[in-house]
């Protein structure tokens, strides 16, 4: 060992010794619920937190470990956990966070789920959102009451792509003694790590360009352990005692990670959001190429954009890395190597033509998902965001003639001649209409 | 628990079990620039075998107030005073790093309060070189990652927690970046100032442990071994791939070897 290790080999190797009985130098799929216990005083011992290791997989499975240990790693933080999904993080890390009466303040440009669970779901449950506009710091420092405990939005909004100020709200957040949480899907760690710039703890839908292939969902929370849970009274639920475990105080018994211990303890055992192991295994295979996609992510999405701007079918084009975009000069400073691989563009012929446009193109697929390692695209207003109201529609930057592209890794030139075609059957229309 | 010693504010892990001094006590010491943190996985453990615990942060470490202490001499006076303040007798001093030399120091000076030692990753002296000093008093954030880097071995390096999903290094820079600004700097300047190692040790009568790690970088092997070979009744244990943070990176191994060394010592 001659150093800490670089990103792109802890992206092969973190979380992983192969073990001295078998040697697989693969991580193991440990496909099991449970795990025998040497004697009573061991499983006692591993209920009572004495001990590090795994007693259900429900709370921890080995498989699943080494993917948040790898996480963890890569973001340079104190601890991961991993979920079913990404939602399942955000869900769950907001539970553990507020209680009833508690308040958040969030971006008002985001994933239509996320506006969902906060604008609609929440709220049955006593916890309220104030959405605003990412851009507006000024709004979100004047959003934030005595009873708000997180500020949470997308680093890079879905799908208007918004960029938001990490280090300038992370310094929000910390002189009113609340945690910021991003979701950082579109990012990766691969283009910002925030933790860096003094966000607290972030989301990752494994499902997209962490895993990159299409074939596993999963989600993470990711803990900074650069909040003082025991600065003020707010954080009584990780800085007081604990209802079981004899009312363990995770803020004093474990220091830095007492959100994840609480997460585990509280998240994790409550609600059983679990990642299944083999998803694990498939989302490692995914980490392994990382930085790999990303470079061909980012180096596509140029050329994508090239073709896009200068394109007589197209309308405009939204991209963070584009000059006319409002958080142009910011994506730059914060992420150099490049604002994401999500594109967003208007058709000249509006909706119906970009209907046509979806419907004809053969190599880039229609689907709901994003950050694969294929070309995909969707309609926003009608799939991803249509159960969010007309009015966070209008908030979010959602057009109806929107069409967004997550960019893949093909060869360039294929995509290019797919689009050709659909942009030829979008003119088609066009012409039918008039 | 909270305590106050000197009118500081001192924080006292117990392992999560309120403390009693009529049982064994056990004194967990911490290394320079750490806190009570550095016990995690072991003062919860021993806390629910029948140990009273303590793992006390020194002034200006982990959520204790007050000054850093300046010397390994202070640091052990304060230690015995602590036990003062919660009217116990004598306990097991077990030490890491620093925590080896006040524990040497505290049982040479104060041998009638101290019942066994055990001392972690130690040395009998751990002199700091000029630019780690530099570091700690100038650019703190590059001392504590440097410290971290060094301190873990192959495992740490790995991420292969025994905690599921913990990162060592992340944990560490986090734990050390919590202390008060001056806690490092005071603790390098201690250990670097600190002579009476040999003499000391030399003069400890009671049993004492000596757990090591083979890929230690702060405190190498050998110094270790030399410290228990002074030790008048110290028995060594090597632990294979461990670095210097070893209560951490082989938790169950540091546990049961020192849980062993106190039921043997028990029955002696």
């Amino acid at each position: 060992m001659s150093g800490d290790y670089k990103f792109d080999t802890l992206s092969l190797h973190a979380g992983h010794v192969p073990d001295e009985r078998h040697g697989s130098r693969a991580v193991p799929i440990h496909q099991t619920t449970s795990y025998v216990f040497k004697d009573t005083e061991h499983a006692a011992a591993l209920y009572n937190q004495e001990l590090g290791g795994h007693l259900y997989t429900r709370i921890s499975n080995p498989t699943i470990a080494v993917l948040e240990q790898r996480i963890a790693a890569l973001e340079g933080a104190v601890a991961a956990t991993a979920t079913a999904s990404g939602m399942a993080a955000l869900a769950t890390a907001l539970l553990v966070l507020c209680s009833q009466g508690d308040h958040i303040v969030a971006s008002s440009r985001m994933y239509g789920a996320n506006i969902n669970l906060l604008e609609n779901t929440l709220p049955r449950f006593g916890i309220t959102t104030s959405f605003i506009d990412p851009n507006d710091l000024a709004g979100i420092e004047n959003a934030i009451q005595p009873n708000t405990k997180v500020i949470f939005g997308e680093v890079i909004g879905n799908p208007g792509l918004d960029i938001m100020d990490v280090e300038a709200i992370a310094k929000i957040a910390a002189s009113a003694g609340i945690p910021l949480m991003l979701d950082c899907t579109f990012n990766t760690p691969w283009l910002l790590k925030p933790l860096e710039l003094g966000a607290n703890l972030i989301i990752h839908s494994l499902t997209k360009w962490i895993g990159g292939h299409g074939v596993a969902i999963g989600g993470v929370v990711v803990d900074g352990g650069n909040f003082d849970w025991g600065q003020n009274d707010k954080f009584s639920n990780i800085a007081g005692p604990h209802y079981a475990m004899d009312g363990i105080n995770f803020y004093e018994e474990f220091g830095p990670a007492a959100f994840t211990a609480k997460f585990r303890a509280e998240g994790m055992y409550n609600f059983g959001p679990s990642l299944s192991p083999t998803n694990a295994f498939h989302i490692l295979q995914g980490m392994e190429t990382l930085s790999l996609r990303m470079q061909c992510h980012m180096d596509n999405t140029a050329k994508m954009l090239e073709f896009l701007v200068g394109h007589d079918a197209v309308a405009w084009v939204r991209h963070p890395s584009l000059p006319d975009h409002p958080g142009h000069e910011l994506a730059k400073r914060m992420m150099p190597r490049g604002a994401g691989s999500i594109i967003v563009f208007g058709l000249k012929g509006g909706r119906d033509a970009g209907r046509a446009f979806i419907e004809s193109v053969e190599l880039a697929s229609h689907l709901a998902n994003v950050g694969d390692a294929k070309t995909l695209v969707i309609h926003p207003a009608s799939t991803t965001h249509s159960h969010i109201s007309a009015e966070a529609m209008v908030e979010g930057g959602l057009s109806d003639d929107m069409i967004r592209i997550s960019v893949g890794l093909e060869d360039f030139t294929d995509i290019k001649a797919d689009f050709e075609l659909g942009f030829l059957a979008a003119a088609k229309k066009l012409k039918l209409k008039e | 628990m909270k305590h106050q010693l000197f009118d500081t504010n001192v924080h006292i892990a117990t392992g999560g079990r309120t403390f009693n001094n009529d049982g064994e006590i056990l004194v967990f010491i911490h290394g320079s620039g750490q806190s009570h943190l550095t016990w995690i996985l072991q003062s919860r453990y021993f806390a629910y075998r029948g140990y009273q615990v303590l793992a006390p942060d020194f002034p200006g470490h982990g959520l204790s107030g007050g000054t850093p202490l300046d010397s390994i001499e202070a640091m052990a006076d304060w230690i015995i005073a602590l036990l003062d303040s919660l009217d116990v007798n004598a306990a097991c001093l077990v030490g890491h790093s620093q925590g080896c030399l006040v524990t040497i120091e505290a049982a040479a000076r104060y041998p009638d309060r101290v019942a066994r030692v055990g001392l972690i990753a130690g040395a009998l002296a751990i002199p700091v070189n000029d630019h780690l000093l530099s570091l700690s008093d100038k650019a703190l954030s590059e001392a504590i990652q440097a410290m971290i880097s060094w301190g873990h071995g192959p495992m740490g390096h790995m991420h292969d927690n025994t905690q599921p999903g913990h990162s060592f290094l992340g944990f560490g820079n986090q734990l050390m970046a919590a202390n008060n600004q001056n806690a490092l700097k005071n603790d390098l300047i201690a250990c670097n100032k600190y002579k009476n190692g040999e003499d000391s040790a030399s003069k400890i009568q009671q049993p004492a442990l000596c757990i090591l790690a083979e890929k230690d970088k702060m405190t190498p092997l050998k110094f270790g071994q030399q410290m228990a070979n002074t030790l008048i009744r110290g028995q060594v244990t090597v632990i294979e791939s461990a670095g210097h943070m070893l209560p951490a990176e082989f938790p169950n191994e540091v546990n049961t070897t020192l849980r062993n060394f106190l039921n043997e010592t028990d029955k002696s």
